[in-house]
């Protein structure tokens, strides 16, 4: 079961390069192989997320090895679905080392199937933790777009349309994940409750997922109601990602709390 | 008065309050919490004294993040008023607004009428006003981000009120016991268990309930994620004990007292002589010489239950160790050591129900208001024969859409137009 998962992460290395290739050299066949070989790098990880999830009998998403692998994945498959809807590829040259670094931080965890604890057998599970990848993922997605505007006002290779489109998508990724990562603090709290009986228990997690929803929602009301855009806001998504990691990895690792579960 | 009125409303107030927050909240969390001083004193030697000056040991009960939270409530209740009183006055005249604005991408004639059919798909209403028309879709989303901060409003009571105000009490109970609580409510703990039929760790109890006026619950079966609610009260299944268990006969009399021991205690008959029982390890190892090492931590049931105390006998302790089911006898004293007996350690809540429901439906407001902001947002077209403009509270989404859609209709540029 290894091997899927290593394969995935061989070729998604493989997509980076051939994907950093193609834009250097402006080669239209290394970007489309770029594109291809991640294709199969996302399904390779799927039938590693779905084998595992079968040997485990149950979600892989307990520990930190299973939601980062599950977070590289919803990566990956944010890219995958706005890819063809976006009818360009200016995404992928950020998304897919994304992608790659996510999984890098995966292989370094510990992969062994363990059973889940009797606090984490609950029906919020899936719910809580599901929201949490989509949630990371969108802004992880965000923070990639708003670094590739970044990028292109630099360089000036975009036309203002494209940039506009860029600045779009980029809020519209934020919104979406606000909205998943309120479905995760919400869906916490409400399990919580069930299992620890407190809705809220000033938990390390706790408060960076707080402090993490309180940093988009600043980004929120500067976009739509002081209709701040552009660069400003590019450079605000991007400082943000690195909170999401934190709240992801670093909580976990460098603090103590109820959600360290390994 | 005014001119605090509009601080006190204002976006920008709003968001300096969230950024002091989560400010407060990263030193939450960078510094542990509740600590006695001198553990801070210990511990951070030369800012202990800004860190209890500050409380920084107690910042999420700190005055200043209190008054902080309510200032919060102050701005979203404020700024929701000021926000539903404009969203009302926008509403009503939008039609109106929406004919009179000018073109501002103007379509060649088969663009047009591209357009309406393209307007028509989406659904979109159309009203005739004058030469133009005005075409509209999800009109509530008008109403999005009101229902957000009302909810997080609600959120914010409720979830202080949910916090604050219930009575928590942690007990342990052995099983065939009963805990009772200050206004005469009965819990009988019936039997407990560490792990499942397949060995699967599963804290899991069963309990009765009965309350002071003689109403009783089913048992109910109490596990980790499984709360058992009744009357007033709410029942978790918090933690769990081992407790040695010795049975001490009078060899005189052949009376038998039963212990069920949590903490050191002393067994003796005359006070002189007898066993001071030290714990009860979970684990050992012996080696081939037959030396003892003792384990102290293992993960649910104990696989090798093993007792420490000192015999105490002529004023000399000796120490000894017992399995279960070894006997020892003392002067007129048989002590026979049991196998070992599990605990629940439970959490009591007496809580109000109503606190909760109206806090999980501020959740769902909240969640339905956040989908209405971003996914249901206002559409507003205003065509004519020459072209189209886009208006509304939210208006990119739908000139992006338009602008991609339509370019190639495109007949002059925006700044022409207008």
């Amino acid at each position: 079961m290894k091997a899927l998962f290593f394969a995935a992460f061989a070729l998604y290395g493989v997509s980076v390069i051939l994907e950093f290739a193609g834009t250097a050299f402006k080669k239209d066949r290394l970007l489309k192989a770029a594109w291809y070989v991640f294709l199969a790098a996302f399904l390779l990880h799927l039938g590693f997320i779905v084998t595992r999830g079968i040997i485990a009998g149950r979600l892989p998403l307990s520990n930190q090895f299973e939601f980062a692998n599950a977070f590289a994945w919803g990566v990956a498959l944010m890219l995958v679905v706005m890819r063809p809807r976006l009818k360009t590829d200016w995404l992928s040259v950020v998304a897919m080392p994304a992608t790659l670094l996510v999984m890098t931080y995966a292989a370094l965890q510990p992969m062994e199937i363990k059973d889940l604890m009797p606090a984490l057998r609950s029906a919020w599970f899936g719910v809580h933790i599901g929201s949490a990848v989509v949630s990371y993922a969108s802004f992880v997605i965000a923070g990639c777009i708003a670094l590739r505007y970044l990028l292109s006002v630099k360089k000036g290779s975009a036309d203002e349309r494209a940039l506009a489109q860029m600045d779009y998508i980029s809020y519209r990724m934020v919104a979406f994940g606000f909205l998943f990562l309120t479905v995760v603090i919400l869906s916490g709290a409400i399990w919580a409750e069930q299992a620890w009986s407190a809705f809220w228990t000033w938990d390390p997690k706790e408060v960076w997922a707080l402090i993490t929803w309180i940093i988009y929602a600043v980004y929120m009301h500067l976009r739509l109601r002081r209709k701040r855009k552009g660069t400003a806001m590019a450079w605000f998504l991007v400082i943000a990602v690195p909170v999401v990691f934190f709240t992801f990895a670093g909580v976990n690792t460098l603090m103590h709390g109820l959600h360290t579960y390994g | 008065m005014k001119k605090l009125f509009r601080t006190l409303r204002s976006m920008r107030f709003g968001i300096v309050l969230l950024i002091l927050i989560a400010a407060c909240s990263v030193a939450g969390t960078v510094i542990p919490q509740g600590r006695e001083a001198a553990w801070y004193v210990q511990n951070y030697p030369s800012v202990h004294g800004a860190i209890l000056a500050l409380r920084l040991n107690r910042v999420f009960e700190s005055w200043y993040f209190i008054a902080l939270l309510v200032l919060l409530c102050l701005n979203l209740s404020l700024c929701s008023l000021v926000r539903i009183r404009a969203v009302i006055r926008t509403v009503r005249g939008e039609t109106e607004r929406a004919a009179a604005m000018p073109d501002t991408v103007l379509l060649s004639p088969e663009g047009t009428e591209k357009l309406r059919c393209f307007l028509e798909d989406m659904r979109c209403s159309c009203e005739a006003v004058g030469e133009a028309t005005v075409w509209r879709k999800h009109g509530f989303g008008h109403y999005g981000t009101f229902i957000t901060h009302l909810s997080i409003l609600l959120t914010v009571i409720f979830g202080a009120l949910a916090l604050y105000t219930p009575t928590v009490t942690d007990q342990s109970c052995m099983p065939g016991e009963s805990i009772f609580m200050p206004d005469g409510t009965k819990i009988r703990v019936l039997d407990f268990r560490i792990t499942d039929e397949t060995g699967r760790l599963d804290y899991q109890s069963h309990v009765q309930v009965t309350l002071p006026d003689s109403r009783q619950s089913e048992v109910a079966e109490l596990k980790v994620n499984h709360p058992f609610s009744f009357g007033p009260y709410k029942l978790f299944q918090q933690t769990f004990g081992t407790a040695g268990s010795v049975t001490v006969t009078n060899l005189e009399n052949g009376g038998t007292d039963d212990f069920l021991l949590t903490e050191e205690a002393y067994l003796s008959a005359d006070g002189v002589t007898g066993i001071h029982y030290e714990m009860l390890y979970p684990d050992f190892i012996r080696d081939p010489s037959g030396n003892v090492t003792l384990i102290t931590v293992t993960e649910g049931s104990y696989p090798h239950p093993i007792y420490r105390f000192d015999v105490i006998a002529g004023g000399v302790f000796t120490p000894t160790l017992a399995e279960p089911g070894d006997e020892l006898e003392l002067t007129g004293l048989r002590f026979r050591f049991n196998s070992p007996v599990e605990y629940p350690g439970l959490r009591i809540k007496h809580v109000s129900s109503l606190c909760n429901a109206l806090l999980i439906a501020s959740f769902m407001l909240m969640i339905a208001g956040l989908t209405v902001t971003f996914f249901y947002e206002p559409v507003l077209v205003k065509t004519d024969a020459d072209g189209y403009a886009v208006g509304g509270p939210k208006p990119e989404r739908m000139r992006i859409e338009l602008s991609e859609e339509f370019r190639e209709y495109e007949r002059t540029s925006k700044e022409e137009a207008t």
